[in-house]
């Protein structure tokens, strides 16, 4: 088979794979839900997949001149651009897990406060001055400027009387921004941003499999800031321009919508994190506050009953992040060094391909 | 241990032998060296007398009496409190132990009421219940007490005053080799601080004063199961103190778009900061901090790790950021030195690294760390190769004018000046580097006489990049039409590379027998230079019948006139050349001088009868004056000089 049949045959394969993790992804089993800690990783594996196969397709074997004629020398560069775009959003995620992280942290605290038998006043108070501060560290906005300073939070002055919203400030540090004025919505922006599907012969060809995977990229990097709160995701996009007729791309964009759809809702609401803990978190804290808002010892048994429920689902939820939220950043953290090298890689095609023919 | 249904007698007796043994146990808890685990086992007792007290009480109600009054006490002076506008910590340390004694106590009674037997009493559970409520609000209330004190507490020092030494001359390079001029670069001012200096320097972050206060609230809270509100506080305050830090020294957050994206001269800065503030940061105010939540919550097992991992990692992973960013970037050559200093700057802060993270939690520090040096370390070396390539593959157009050092030439060899500070790293890095790499100039034998220096790797590499110089400078003076130019062109140039190295470290990487070379290399420039000038202008002044009586006077006219043109015409080239070097330029005149003056003066002399003719345009002594004029770098035009 000649070189041309057989590249062409290796981007079908590609594009086949392709489809095929994504319907996978969209119809994850019971406990995997859409968006959970462990559906991000799933998600981040089949980036990873792709990403293999898509580097093997374009460099692999190649001559790497190729690379550097028309449309090539627009179309790679494009990529690589993107590509750092994607590392920073990488790193913004990575920063937002350990603000998940921290909620983790205050779930705890409610869960041994209110893990007693039988609970107290003392109890419920503990409670509800940690769901404060968790509701408050899920919802915050993620927006720069709004961060309270611990030596603001009321200790030192007027502190009798004083409102309990200051008291639950969630500090949101400095070094937990990517960079000043940075947004990882509109990172997100310029990644989609001079996207075009490619027409024509260009369609058939190595192009192709470029946008897929720009496709790919954006969409792992839009998924994970949808999920996990990070540096200024006001204005987030909601939609991707991939053409329908496109057949790889159907669950992606079907995927893609469903997500649209969560985040869209969730906008009007506030800002918390898409990811499936995080909102079953929230929920459960909500109805918390309630209950220890009303609790007065020994309390209504139908409503210590309920509450105790809560808790036990707070307790597997906890879990979940426990055993997931680290590894995660790991993940992160090894797309991360794909990215850098997947980029190294290609600088070096380039620089190879425009050499002079001595 | 159930109550006794003894008579009152009994009861009263059993009541005093546990008060005694009360006694005995908080006697015994007043002493001073008790050990944590003796403590514990003294409290627990504590706890257990107390049941036993209120037990016996059980049938009359007493013991309970006994409790609630206890409770009451504490309640009391807890109670207090909340509405007292005043901090307890800044009211003075006898109001702060008798709080702390108050929830202790109040502890204690939580703990032994629930570990009373199951009988369900109505009134124990309200006390229970009460006690419990309680100790929530002191907890409460000594979270804030903490925050306060740490708060308060919390000291900054002056960065400047841990590393005084002058900051390196920030010496810019950039692409398009600009000349660079010859600033006598102080080789002792070469760093802001040695790369040798081991060891941390603790400070307080937190006045010393206040650490046994906070480590009392540690104590009672986590032995009271708060210890997560009291890690929540310690952590978010000492987080923030880090946090403001580090943006007081001056380092910013970058996006690694940004430092993609960065003009050179900006980011040369920005490496040099970094290099600065990773050290202080982490010999210093990570060092500190970890000494403060060791003296805090040390003996709480893994606790003290914990809130260090949380409370830096976010800050170390932000610097670690720029560096991959960095490392990312494209491989300048004049990026290689502040590379070099990245490099350096994360191998002896290694250790440090792996002490301060030791646990497994941190590891994925460690990891990042050790990631990062290895990923500044292939840039060097690509900047090092780029560095070659950029020499070989600067090309000229024209040829440079006056024939003078050409720029690239000052540019690399000010540049190389630098690089044996470097000799260490360098070493390390470039002995996985083929050493000696293939150029177009073979390397030559340095056989037995070579000393460890000139032998080392950065030393075959250093010659390897002077041989793509000497190439590209030989290519260079092709581009002159005149071969004495090319001539003056290289002498100008070796000597100068010559110079460079034999007036630095450079000389030591070298050694004698390349300098040896190179010296007779530019002095055979020199000599080619005369000849290819003057023996065309001094053939005029050649007697060709040497012993015969002098030339007929039109052969002398001839001659003179010849000598003449050519002489101005050499002048006229030749006062536009350049000899940059004044001991050089000295040594060419002299030579030439020598020459050229004495042909002159002896044809002049043997042809005496027609001197006074108008044919002899210059007297020698114009001749000799006018080569001084030579290499002045501006074309003159020989101005006739006056018959004699």
């Amino acid at each position: 088979m000649d070189t041309q049949e057989q590249e062409l045959e290796d981007i079908e394969l590609f594009q086949k794979h392709v489809s095929d993790r994504f319907t996978e992804l969209s119809s994850p089993p019971e406990d995997d839900a859409l968006l959970s800690v462990s559906w991000l990783h799933r998600l981040l594996d089949v980036f990873l997949c792709c990403e293999a196969e898509f580097e093997a397709i374009l460099i692999m074997d190649r001559d790497p001149s190729q690379l550097s004629k028309p449309p090539f020398d627009r179309l790679i560069p494009e990529f690589i651009e993107r590509a750092v775009k994607a590392l920073d959003i990488c790193n913004a995620v990575a920063n937002g897990v350990d603000s998940v992280r921290h909620c983790q942290k205050l779930s705890e605290i409610v869960i041994s406060a209110l893990d007693q038998n039988p609970l107290g006043d003392g109890h419920a108070k503990r409670a509800k001055k940690a769901l404060l501060m968790l509701l408050s560290a899920m919802n915050l906005d993620d927006k720069e400027g709004t961060h309270v300073k611990a030596t603001e939070r009321s200790w030192s002055f007027g502190r009798r009387g004083v409102n309990k919203e200051q008291i639950a400030g969630h500090f949101r540090s400095l070094s937990w921004q990517v960079a000043k004025n940075w947004s990882s919505a509109k990172q997100i922006q310029s990644m989609i941003y001079n996207l075009v599907a490619p027409r024509g012969a260009e369609a058939s060809g190595l192009p192709s499999p470029i946008y897929t995977m720009n496709v790919i990229m954006i969409f792992v990097m839009w998924a994970l800031v949808a999920a996990i709160p990070c540096q200024e995701r006001n204005g987030l996009p909601t939609h991707f321009p991939v053409p329908k007729q496109l057949n790889w791309a159907h669950s992606l964009i079907g995927l893609q919508e469903k997500i649209a759809d969560e985040w869209k809702k969730k906008e009007k609401k506030g800002m918390s994190g898409l990811l499936d803990e995080l909102q079953k978190m929230e929920k459960l804290a909500q109805s918390l506050i309630d209950f220890t808002d009303s609790f007065h010892f020994p309390g209504d048994a139908e409503k210590v009953k309920g509450a105790a429920a809560d808790v036990s689902e707070l307790k597997e939820i906890f879990g979940r992040m426990d055993q997931g939220l680290t590894p995660l950043q790991m993940h992160i953290r090894e797309v991360f060094h794909r990215i850098v090298r997947s980029r190294t890689e290609f600088l070096d095609v380039l620089e190879k391909g425009s050499a002079p023919v001595l | 241990m159930d109550g006794c249904q003894s008579g009152v007698p009994t009861y009263e007796g059993d009541l005093h032998v546990v008060a005694a043994a009360h006694h005995i146990v908080k006697a015994l808890g007043a002493t001073k060296n008790l050990s944590d685990d003796l403590r514990k086992i003294l409290i627990d007792l504590d706890s257990h007398l107390s049941m036993i007290t209120s037990n016996i009480d059980s049938k009359g109600g007493r013991g309970l009496v006994d409790v609630e009054e206890r409770l009451d006490q504490a309640e009391r002076k807890i109670m207090r409190w909340e509405t007292d506008p005043m901090m307890i910590w800044d009211s003075g340390p006898k109001e702060a132990s008798d709080y702390l004694e108050a929830v202790d106590e109040t502890g204690k009674l939580v703990d032994g009421l629930r570990g009373l037997s199951v009988h369900e009493n109505r009134k124990q559970k309200e006390i229970l219940h009460r006690a419990m409520n309680i100790l929530q609000m002191a907890m409460s209330r000594l979270e804030e007490e903490l925050i306060h004190i740490l708060v308060r507490h919390g000291q900054q020092f002056e960065p400047k005053h841990m590393y005084s030494r002058s900051i390196r001359k920030d010496i810019v390079y950039d692409e398009s080799f600009v000349s660079v001029e010859d600033e006598p670069i102080k080789e002792t001012s070469s760093r802001n601080y040695s790369n040798d200096e081991s060891g941390e320097c603790i400070v307080d972050l937190v006045h010393a004063d206040v650490i046994p206060d906070i480590k009392s609230i540690a104590k009672v809270m986590f032995t009271s199961n708060y210890g997560p509100e009291f890690c929540e506080a310690f952590i978010s305050v000492q987080k923030e103190a880090l946090e403001q830090y580090f943006s007081f020294l001056g380092t910013e957050n970058l996006s690694i778009e940004d430092v993609l994206k960065m003009e050179w001269t900006c980011l040369s800065s920005k490496m040099n900061k970094w290099t600065w503030s990773m050290k202080i940061i982490v010999r210093v105010y990570l060092a500190s901090e970890k000494q403060l939540c060791d003296q805090v919550l040390g003996g709480l097992g893994s606790v003290s790790s914990y809130c260090f991992l949380e409370i830096s990692k976010a800050t170390i992973l932000c610097l670690l950021n720029f560096g991959e960013a960095v490392a990312m970037g494209p491989h300048r050559p004049e990026k290689l030195l502040r590379l070099l200093d990245m490099y350096e700057t994360l191998a002896c802060l290694l250790r440090d690294i792996d002490t301060l993270f030791s646990e497994e939690a941190g590891s994925f520090i460690q990891l990042h760390f050790h990631e990062l040096l290895e990923r500044l370390g292939e840039s060097a070396i690509a900047a090092f190769e780029a560095f070659r390539v950029a020499i070989s593959s600067n090309g000229s157009l024209y040829p440079f004018a006056g024939g003078g050092v050409h720029p690239l030439n000052k540019y690399v060899m000010n540049y190389i000046r630098m690089f044996p500070e470097y000799c260490n790293t360098l070493n390390l890095l470039l002995k996985n580097q083929h050493p000696g790499v293939a150029d177009q100039v073979t390397e030559p034998d340095y056989g037995l006489d070579a000393s460890l220096l000139t032998s080392c790797p950065m030393a075959y590499h250093l010659r390897s990049i002077t041989s793509c110089l000497e190439s590209n400078l030989h290519k260079k003076s092709q581009l002159y039409k005149d071969e004495a130019l090319q001539h003056i062109f290289l002498m100008n140039n070796i000597h100068y590379l010559v110079q460079k190295v034999k007036g630095s470290e450079l000389r030591l990487f070298f050694g004698d027998e390349w300098i040896r070379k190179h010296n007779a290399m530019f002095q055979q420039h020199a000599m080619n230079y005369e000849r290819a000038t003057w023996s065309s202008v001094v053939s005029f002044l050649k007697d060709d019948n040497p012993g015969s009586s002098s030339m007929s006077k039109s052969t002398f006219k001839e001659r003179c006139k010849g000598f003449s043109v050519a002489f101005e015409e050499v002048y006229k080239t030749q006062t536009s050349w350049s000899i940059p070097d004044p001991e050089l330029r000295e040594d060419l005149r002299i030579s030439t001088s020598l020459k050229v003056v004495l042909a002159y003066r002896t044809f002049l002399g043997r042809n005496l009868a027609y001197t006074d003719d108008k044919c002899v345009k210059h007297t020698v002594e114009h001749v000799e004056n006018s080569l001084l004029d030579l290499f002045e770098g501006s074309s003159r035009s020989l101005r006739n000089s006056r018959r004699w």
